[in-house]
């Protein structure tokens, strides 16, 4: 019990650090980013829009930093992140709303995927320690994992966009077709999916599959393994129940420290196949300079990012008896 | 009895290296592996490469990066290797220029985050409680925040500020993963006795960290800066792709942002965008692979080394003694067992004899890395990592099978049904993530077509064999004290009642009142269920009490064998007599122990006569001459020159002394 508490408390914290620094940073910035952006818009937009602006810099209000910032946090709590200035005069909110079940099912299902995938193909290395897999994955993903996202994504578009015209370059889904839950929209979204999750499901799987095959080889040395082995277990059982349910663990651990480099990675990708999704909708953003949009947006990530973590913690739970006697 | 827990007879060291010595060490050691590993150098090639062209930019460019002299969208050729750009500049001399920005933003992100990680890491160790707390909590949230995104915030509220924010950004919010590696390797190393003895010796705190912590760490330290480094590559690469970095600077991430927004791929110049992102990509594997290959290097385990051929020459030299029991269950000859390393194979185990007979308990003895549990893991047929030696040459026959010869998956067969193997911590040999139970059903299911119900019930058997309440089959192993979870693996190791039960040093992790019931226990099962016991370990004490026959191994040789009252009563070898002044004895009057001066020998460069002679107080000339074979004396056998008839000795070494 004091285990989850304490777990809990700590992503408490890292969100209100997350919150924190929405609000810190633009009130640090050395320059005045805000009172030029002011200037600029100045006569062009509505009244009500240059005031979105001022909240969100803390400018030309009377306000203490302090009042400012419990203010600031109440909003947050409520959920009232402001009005977004590339959708005016949209609620942030219904902005994210929309643009999250795509990045949902794009990266959160080929993360998974990528991590399932590549976890089996590590076990299977690792334990045929020296053969063929084994002698030709770990240098091959050590390379891949090296590559920047964005690139492959780019590779990917000009070879089976451009060159051999297959599949769409880029969007969610046609223009022309209806956005509806309809047979020809689904497939239309996923003839749009399927380059974007390729690029995503080769730059990340290297890692789990070296994680995967480094943890199994430690625990190959362990003397669970070799008792299992004088017991006269088949190899199967031995691989899964064994040294796979062992190994497993400290890779749960590596997957919630690996989330943030996935998260920046599909940030990327979504850019590249300008996929309506989170990762896009937010260097949309950026280039608009809309920052109510982009800080709720930066909480969202950290928000993904936590709840990975906690499955990750909940599965750990699920395979290892010994955390489950310390929550 | 003395109340002295059983220790390793420990070797009176020999005068210690000075620490400063061992210290340099670490560095000519790290550099040495470094040049050792193909992976590590591949990697360090293709840095030169890149430092290569980012040094001298100017006389290996063939044009002025920035010069738009020439046709925009050229295609590659012989004066434009890679094209030109939609501006007509030279795709090559910029992607020559940009390597400059990109690898000092590597060397620069990557020192600024080491040096953070370890300040970090290192004092939040060193200085504990209230310090280490905060700091921990820190590199934490750090840790989960995503902190790509949130340079992008950064850099949104501050465009184009420039490459020394760039540098300053990802330095201060990429440490924080190294920060938690070196944390936990400082604390591993708080209590190590080097640090003890500079505390004690009033050093101060910086002194310590500079002087003696961070020596220890150079390869953590190094994989760090590497982590670092390969992560502001592309981070860089990534941000200035998307527009956020100064859109006038000469990076390849820049290349990538111009190539972009001018649809280079679809407007043919495609060299334009593929070329600098190659380049990305190799600075990036060059320091993936580096690390990588300090992973191997600080981690033997991940590094393969393979015998290829049996050694020559090993042959049995000696007639086996006759066990007291009529059958023999176990007959080894010859047995030679070696380990690959980065050198000569080390031969661990050397040509040794032994026999079991049914129902007999023979004990083998040594110190630690005299071989004794290689010999059991080899007639086990268990070598493999991290006792990743095999079996040169030799027989095991048992029950009149040739174990050698046996595939693996006939072997199955005869494992836990025919022998049983109890290993020295059970905490270490029963898997964490199952009940006992479950345990317990999979060794039954892979032997028979037992019910779940008929499994329940032999488990529940075997469990009250070795008085333990049945109500522990559904517990895990850290669920059980450590007596407990040793009696679990006896019970376990009972569950088909074998011929044969291996024991690797099964109470040594245990108490000496825990010890000792244990060991009756032991006995009682033996006598109660007939099967045959071969029982390593280290502590002579226990030898005495509870053995048929003792084998007596030193530096991977067998020294002396032969029943255990007899070598109680009379040690024959000045090995066996040495270690048995080591150990207090059981009943004896109060002696003085003696250790044994000197320390075993290296098994890579075994001496070349009598692996004994350099600590023997009784050597003579011709102990240097060859290794003496095994001589039979009153059906004792005993490797030591002064039982050769020839030899003309004082007849009280030869009696018992």
């Amino acid at each position: 019990m004091r285990f989850v508490v304490r777990r809990l408390g700590f992503f408490v914290l890292t969100l209100w650090a997350a919150v924190t620094l929405n609000f810190l940073i633009p009130r640090l910035m050395p320059g005045n980013a805000a009172i030029a952006m002011m200037g600029r818009y100045k006569g062009h937009i509505q009244p009500q829009a240059l005031h979105a602006i001022e909240v969100a810099f803390g400018i030309n209000t009377h306000e203490s930093l302090v009042h400012a910032y419990f203010t600031y946090l109440g909003n947050i709590a409520r959920l009232r992140f402001g009005i977004s200035l590339t959708f005016f005069p949209d609620q942030v909110t219904h902005q994210v709303l929309q643009a999250l079940p795509w990045t949902l099912a794009l990266v959160g299902i080929t993360t998974v995927l990528a991590f399932v995938l590549g976890t089996f193909i590590g076990l299977v290395s690792g334990w045929r320690r020296g053969g063929m897999l084994d002698g030709a994955l770990p240098p091959l993903f050590v390379i891949t994992s090296a590559f920047p996202y964005f690139w492959i994504g780019l590779l990917a578009i000009w070879l089976f966009s451009i060159k051999l015209g297959w599949l769409p370059e880029s969007g969610g889904y046609d223009v022309q077709t209806n956005v509806a839950w309809s047979w020809n929209f689904v497939g239309d979204a996923l003839t749009h999916a399927v380059l974007p999750a390729f690029t995503i499901l080769i730059t990340s799987i290297g890692g789990w599959i070296l994680t995967m095959r480094n943890n199994t080889i430690s625990v190959l040395a362990e003397d669970y393994v070799r008792m299992a082995r004088a017991k006269g277990l088949s190899p199967g059982r031995i691989m899964w129940t064994y040294a796979g349910r062992n190994a497993i663990l400290p890779n749960l651990a590596g997957f919630a420290m690996s989330l943030g480099f996935v998260v920046s990675g599909a940030i990327l990708v979504e850019y590249v196949f300008n996929y309506p999704g989170v990762g896009w909708m937010f260097l949309q953003s950026v280039e608009n300079q809309d920052y109510a949009l982009m800080q709720a947006l930066f909480l969202l990530l950290t928000v993904a990012v936590l709840v990975a973590i906690l499955a990750a913690d909940g599965a750990t739970a699920v395979l290892d008896p010994r955390t489950r006697d310390r929550a | 009895m003395t109340a002295v827990t059983a220790a390793e007879p420990t070797a009176t060291p020999g005068p210690e290296p000075p620490l400063g010595e061992a210290r340099r060490g670490y560095g000519a050691d790290l550099w040495n592996a470094v040049l050792r590993n193909r992976k590590a150098l591949v990697g360090l090639f293709m840095l030169l490469f890149f430092v290569v062209l980012a040094t001298f930019p100017g006389q290996i460019a063939p044009y002025n990066p920035q010069a738009t002299d020439f046709l925009p969208g050229l295609g590659p050729s012989s004066a434009h290797w890679f094209g030109t750009t939609a501006y007509g500049q030279d795709v090559l001399s910029q992607v020559i220029w940009a390597t400059r920005q990109s690898l000092l933003i590597a060397f620069a992100v990557g020192g600024l985050a080491t040096v953070l990680a370890v300040i970090v890491g290192v004092s939040a160790a060193y200085l504990g409680g209230v310090a280490d707390g905060t700091l921990s909590l820190l590199t934490d949230v750090l840790l989960v925040i995503p902190i790509f995104p949130l340079i992008i915030v950064i850099a949104a509220y501050e465009k184009n500020s420039g490459l020394g924010m760039l540098i300053i950004v990802l330095g201060a919010l990429g440490w924080s993963y190294g920060a938690r590696q070196l944390r936990s390797q400082t604390l591993s190393l708080r209590t190590r006795d080097f640090l003890e003895s500079a505390r004690v010796r009033g050093e101060r705190r910086l002194y310590v960290i500079v002087c003696e912590i961070l020596p220890t760490m150079t390869s953590l330290i190094v994989a760090t800066f590497l982590g670092a480094a390969l992560y502001a590559v592309l981070a860089a690469a990534g941000l200035q792709f998307i527009g956020l970095g100064d859109p006038n600077s000469q990076s390849w991430g820049t290349m990538l942002y111009w190539a972009e927004n001018n649809e280079a791929l679809g407007a043919g110049m495609v060299l334009w965008a593929i070329v600098p992102g190659i380049c990305v990509a190799a600075v990036g594997a060059a320091f993936a692979l580096l690390n990588y290959a300090f992973d191997e290097i600080s981690n033997p385990a991940l590094r393969m080394r393979r015998l290829d051929r049996p050694i020559a020459g090993a042959r049995g030299d000696a007639v086996p003694a006759v066990p007291p029991a009529a059958d023999r269950i176990l007959e080894v000859r010859g047995l030679t067992v070696a380990y690959a390393t980065d050198g000569d194979p080390v031969i661990a185990v050397d040509n040794v004899d032994l026999d079991v007979g049914r129902g007999e308990f023979l004990a083998i003895v040594g110190e630690s890395g005299c071989g004794k549990s290689t010999l059991l893991y080899a007639i086990t047929r268990l070598l493999g990592p991290p006792f990743a030696g095999e079996i040169m040459s030799g027989h095991i026959l048992f029950q009149g099978r040739d174990l050698v010869s046996l595939d693996e998956r006939r072997l199955r067969h005869l494992r836990w049904r025919e022998f049983s193997v109890v290993m020295q911590s059970a905490m270490n040999a029963l898997n964490p993530v199952l009940t006992i139970e479950a345990q317990m059903r999979d060794a039954c299911k892979a032997h028979s077509n037992m019910s779940d119900k008929e499994i329940a019930k032999r488990s529940r058997e075997v469990l009250e064999l070795v008085s333990i309440d049945p109500i522990h089959l559904h517990s895990y192993p850290h669920q059980l004290s450590g007596g407990m979870r040793q009696r679990a693996m006896i019970a376990m190791a009972l569950l088909f009642t074998p011929d044969l039960i291996i024991m690797d040093e099964p109470t040594s992790a245990l108490d000496v009142v825990a010890q000792r019931s244990l060991m009756v226990q032991i006995k009682e099962l033996q006598q109660k269920l007939g099967f045959a016991v071969v029982f390593v370990t280290h502590d002579m004490s226990l030898v005495g009490h509870f053995s048929d026959r003792v084998l007596v191994m030193y530096a991977a040789q067998v020294a002396e064998l032969g029943a255990t009252r007899r070598v109680f009563a009379q040690p024959r070898h000045p090995y066996t007599r040495a270690l048995m002044e080591a150990f207090p004895s059981i009943h004896g009057a109060n002696a003085r122990l003696t250790g044994i001066p000197g320390s075993p020998p290296d098994l890579a460069r075994p001496p070349a006569g009598c692996r004994f002679a350099p600590r023997c107080p009784h050597v003579m000339a011709r102990c240097h001459e060859a290794v003496p074979p095994l001589y039979d004396v009153e059906d004792d056998l005993v490797r030591c020159v002064l039982f050769d008839k020839g030899t003309v000795v004082e007849p009280s070494l030869v009696q018992a002394s």
